[in-house]
């Protein structure tokens, strides 16, 4: 596969998760206990139910542009967090931690570190 | 330090440990719940009113109210965490089916957390069709901050959590004895004393899901809630099913789960299951994350 998550991400770590703040109905599908960074420029966000969505471009090793889908939770809960319509507009700069799919596919959850554009987002708790 | 310093420091403690709601107060619209922190080392307080559960309270959501909470295995979780099996032995404390309940258990594929997920765009959990969740499963499923109204017919129980509503009769009207089922049922309350409020509901559809783990239910599902207002700014949530076409006795979902009272201005946010979104999500992460079947 093209896009392989060493190639567009460099993997930071391996930890384990505590027990996930929601019934998240989607998680049978993400590799909990992993976290992969991608960097690259926002190009949509989308603020919806049931999982707000960051669609990301980023390089591969060959210089190929991937279309990373990241989804976070939904609106509630990330308004809860800090986060607002705002938070990310096309053409940000970004740098984030996800879960990654297990089929490897550029799809993952937001669930750590954030920095856009030279910031890191401090998410509230 | 001077007893202004003192002052200071303890306001500055408060306002951290209840942030959420102090930003929720200055904000005015889609409040955001107080977290679990707030209320630890909180002890209820103030009189309780009489025979009167108005107001807007909050389970505190992140308990991650997902499930029967009785039952361990149901409690927010990774696929397999809990050691059980596909049909649910070996988990926790398997709930009591009988044969019948037990397949229709196995017609259920939740993307809910348990023992039973499968990837999300392989569920046929009603919500992930934005379906009616129907009573019970709106409240198992992420018992989120609802607004409860009083008049002097009905308790009027509104949740913004999936856009749910439910009446509770109060005017001494008896269940209905042989009803068309709906999503909601039936639902008749009384006050057996001056702070504790019993609700009996029957005629549920039986397509609507008991939980988001995908526990089945018959039309003969009777629920019955017990809400216990132990002070002003607390009271306790119990609610026992019995159901004897799917399981071989009575069990407890609750018991004295607290709910907060949340200030009378607090703007509960909206979060509404759109068809058209759901699908837009499916579309873009369920199912290109969908798992080659061979190497789950």
């Amino acid at each position: 596969m093209a896009h392989k998550l060493g190639i567009v991400a460099f993997m930071v770590g391996v930890f384990a998760f505590s027990v996930p703040l929601f019934a998240h109905h989607g998680a049978a599908s993400f590799e909990s206990g992993k976290t992969v960074t991608v960097k690259g420029t926002v190009t949509e966000y989308v603020w919806s139910n049931p999982h707000v969505l960051v669609k990301v471009d980023a390089k591969d090793d060959s210089g190929n542009v991937v279309r990373w889908v990241l989804e976070a939770w939904n609106p509630v809960t990330q308004a809860g967090r800090g986060w607002t319509k705002n938070t990310f507009k096309p053409g940000d700069e970004v740098s984030l931690d996800i879960t990654p799919a297990k089929n490897e596919k550029p799809v993952g959850e937001i669930r750590g570190r954030m920095v856009i554009n030279g910031q890191e987002f401090k998410q509230q708790q | 330090m001077s007893k202004r310093l003192v002052v200071s420091f303890v306001a500055a403690l408060a306002a951290g440990m209840f942030s959420p709601l102090l930003r929720a107060q200055d904000a005015k619209w889609n409040n955001i719940p107080p977290t679990r922190a707030a209320y630890v080392g909180k002890t209820p307080s103030g009189p309780a009113p009489t025979r009167d559960l108005t107001g807007i309270w909050d389970t505190v959501q992140t308990l991650g109210v997902s499930g029967v909470l009785e039952h361990p295995a149901l409690l927010p979780g990774g696929r397999g965490q809990e050691g059980g099996r596909e049909d649910e032995t070996g988990i926790a404390k398997p709930l009591p089916y009988t044969p019948a309940g037990l397949e229709a258990l196995k017609k259920n594929k939740p993307s809910g957390p348990g023992v039973r997920q499968v990837d999300s765009v392989l569920t046929n959990d009603p919500a992930g069709k934005c379906d009616p969740l129907g009573f019970p499963y709106m409240f198992t499923w992420e018992f989120r901050t609802i607004n409860v109204v009083q008049t002097p017919r009905q308790v009027i129980m509104l949740s913004p959590f999936y856009g749910n509503y439910r009446v509770i009769w109060t005017d001494g009207r008896k269940p209905p004895d042989d009803p068309d089922p709906r999503y909601n049922g039936y639902s008749v309350g009384h006050w057996v004393d001056d702070y504790t409020f019993v609700v009996e509901t029957t005629g549920m559809l039986a397509k609507t899901w008991l939980d988001h783990a995908g526990r089945p239910h018959s039309e003969q599902l009777q629920v019955e809630e017990t809400y216990h207002r132990i002070a002003a700014d607390t009271m306790e949530f119990s609610m026992k099913f019995t159901d004897p076409v799917m399981y071989t006795e009575p069990f407890m979902a609750t018991n004295k789960l607290p709910l907060h009272l949340l200030p009378p201005d607090f703007d509960i946010p909206e979060l509404l299951c759109s068809p058209s979104e759901f699908a837009e999500y499916n579309n873009q992460v369920a199912s290109p994350v969908l798992r080659d079947s061979s190497k789950k």
